[in-house]
């Protein structure tokens, strides 16, 4: 029961501040609260996968879907990167509140 | 059942990759250009295969596992309703493929695109064969990431920089969410197999864990299908994106996100227990999206917001919770697919011409481009739902359908909306006809390629909204797919 807590309270913790940071200024920092609440998801399956275990072994399960929700991760990440890039160039600045000529 | 050669379409990205970087190297004009369009065509050849093989099984579900039996390995299940997504999806897949070839003629990188919008389509198709919650996310990321691109594909600009940064943003962490909610089902049930999980959670009492995971799903797929709250992307993204993409978001894209949404919820909770939830959403965002298309200036932004009210449409039938209310979600889901890409494909003739998405600048252009005028005025026709178009079939059968679940309200909300949307629809009509302006003079029609493709989702349009009995028992059989023979979908996993 203990560890549930522990585990089950850091998810909730690590998607709370990857909401918030999502609603930062900071382009990068935004990407990193992404990162953050998906590795909330895998620290969640991982945890999971250890419930489900069967003669000392986890469930292969579990950690087979965090290994491919991280390469995933890196991609969406690698994308935005490659969008801050060209926001850069466009725009002068990582300050997302500066991107505001699209209205209604 | 392993089965290879009918699902080859779904590498269709690799071969027109190659073609591209071939045809570069030995100078063959046009060659990734024609590649892409032989093999959208193969795609939705291969989806016609697939359907028949379907008819010919038993229990119309067809299995295809990678590595290892169902519960472990990963596997597709590709009932009735999945073919139907994926007939949607080729078909416009082909359309806009094809008006690429002449609309983005004189853009640069064009290997990237065409590859780009190959592996759009594939993983629309993979998202919606999907069996588990594994090969879901690996497709539904696999959708995002090549949408993200596509839309920020005019780098050159500010505009679509700022709307494909918007979008990344806002779509990220709705799929981060819904690995989250995925994680939740796992934990839950202990496995990710739809059938299974189905199996363990379908009949319990919603316990806290369960309500978490039902509003972890709704926001993670509302992100992607534009309902309200979630909506903010979207009247960015459509307008900034080359035209074709345009048509593959609005009629595609955003209805595979319903798509998953409706099959989760329906898999792992009881109707009852989200139809209130859904029902509110449908109703603000029907009524938001509505009013903002009134103000819009721009008419690709206008097309958009039409789109979002489309979309609250759909989500009366998903309240329904019957498979009739899902059958008028799953034939609306076609009809937009076709009614709102001709929308958008024959916009971006205009914008193509005119280099202009003011409406007020565009006044008479309906003289100049007759036929892209004539094609544009249909489609407006269908999207208000008058009779003799596909999009009046299916309003009436979604609005049927609430008022068959008791929820009369629903209807009339709908309806009166249907109504309001004529307002901003009739503006347009009314530009179009109206005299030209001096600006535009010398217009010529667009080009023949781009030309014909309007005509012929017209036709389609036309066609379906008298004659449409085969759509409607085709949709039939797809929602049955998800209510009605739920156990069969079951069965076929657990014997």
């Amino acid at each position: 029961m203990a560890d549930e807590a522990i585990f089950l309270g850091t998810v909730f913790v690590l998607v709370s501040i990857g909401l918030y940071c999502a609603t930062q200024k900071n382009m990068i920092r935004i990407l990193l609260g992404i990162e953050m609440i998906l590795n909330a998801g895998n620290l969640a399956l991982v945890f999971f996968a250890s419930r489900y275990s069967s003669m000392g072994f986890v469930d292969p399960l579990g950690q087979s879907l965090v290994f491919m929700s991280i390469v995933l991760g890196g991609c969406v990440i690698s994308v935005g990167l490659a969008l801050i890039v060209n926001a850069y160039k466009q725009f002068k600045t990582t300050n997302v509140r500066k991107l505001r000529r699209l209205r209604w | 059942m392993v089965m290879a050669w009918e699902l080859l379409f779904m590498f269709s990205p690799f071969i027109v990759v190659m073609a591209g970087l071939i045809g570069e190297r030995v100078k063959i004009a046009k060659l990734r250009e024609i590649v892409a369009i032989v093999m959208s065509a193969f795609s939705v050849y291969s989806v016609y295969n697939l359907y028949n093989m379907i008819q010919a099984t038993q229990n119309k579900i067809l299995i295809v596992t990678l590595g290892g039996a169902p519960p472990l390995g990963a596997c597709m299940e590709i009932d009735m309703l999945s073919i139907y997504m994926a007939f949607s999806a080729t078909l416009l897949g082909l359309f806009a493929t094809v008006y690429s070839y002449s609309y983005m003629e004189h853009d640069t990188r064009l290997t990237e695109y065409y590859t780009l919008l190959s592996a759009l389509v594939a993983s629309i198709v993979g998202v919606s064969f999907a069996g588990d919650f594994f090969t879901f996310f690996v497709f539904w990321e696999m959708m995002g990431i090549t949408s993200y691109v596509l839309v920020a594909f005019r780098k050159e600009n500010w505009g679509p920089i700022e709307a494909g940064f918007k979008y990344m943003v806002m779509g990220a962490i709705g799929s981060t969410l819904l690995l989250l909610g995925i994680a939740l089902v796992y934990g839950m049930a202990g496995t990710v197999n739809f059938a299974q999980a189905s199996m363990v959670l379908k009949h319990q009492p919603l316990s806290i864990w369960l309500s978490l995971a039902l509003i972890i799903f709704i926001v993670g797929f509302g992100v992607k299908s534009a309902i309200v709250p979630m909506h903010t992307w979207l009247p960015d993204a459509h307008p900034e994106a080359p035209s074709p993409i345009s048509a593959m978001l609005s009629g595609i894209l955003i209805e595979t996100a319903l798509y998953g949404l409706t099959r989760v919820l329906n898999i792992l909770f009881e109707p009852s227990t989200f139809q209130m939830a859904i029902a509110v959403l449908a109703v603000l965002t029907m009524c938001l999206a509505n009013i903002l298309a009134l103000l819009q200036q721009d008419i690709k932004r206008m097309l958009a917001y039409s789109s979002i009210a489309q979309m609250g449409y759909m989500l009366i039938g998903v309240s329904a919770g019957t498979s009739y209310g899902l059958m008028g979600t799953f034939l609306h889901v076609f009809n937009h697919s076709l009614l709102k890409g001709m929308a958008f494909l024959s916009a971006g003739s205009i914008v193509h011409e005119a280099k202009t998405r003011d409406i007020e600048n565009l006044k008479g252009i309906g003289r100049l481009m007759p036929i892209t005028s004539l094609c544009l005025f249909i489609t407006l026709l269908g999207l208000g739902g008058v009779p003799a178009t596909n999009g009046f079939v299916s309003k009436f059968i979604l609005f049927n359908s609430a008022i068959g679940e008791g929820m009369a309200w629903l209807a009339i909300v709908g309806i009166l909306n249907s109504a309001l949307s004529m307002g901003y629809y009739l503006r347009v009509m009314l530009t179009l006809i109206s005299e030209p302006i001096e600006s535009l003079k010398g217009l010529k029609e667009a080009p023949p390629l781009m030309l014909g493709v309007t005509v012929a989702m017209a036709t389609l349009v036309v066609l379906f909204g008298l004659w449409p009995e085969p759509v409607i028992s085709y949709a039939t059989e797809a929602a049955k797919a998800l209510i009605d023979n739920l156990p069969r979908y079951i069965k076929v996993i657990i014997p």
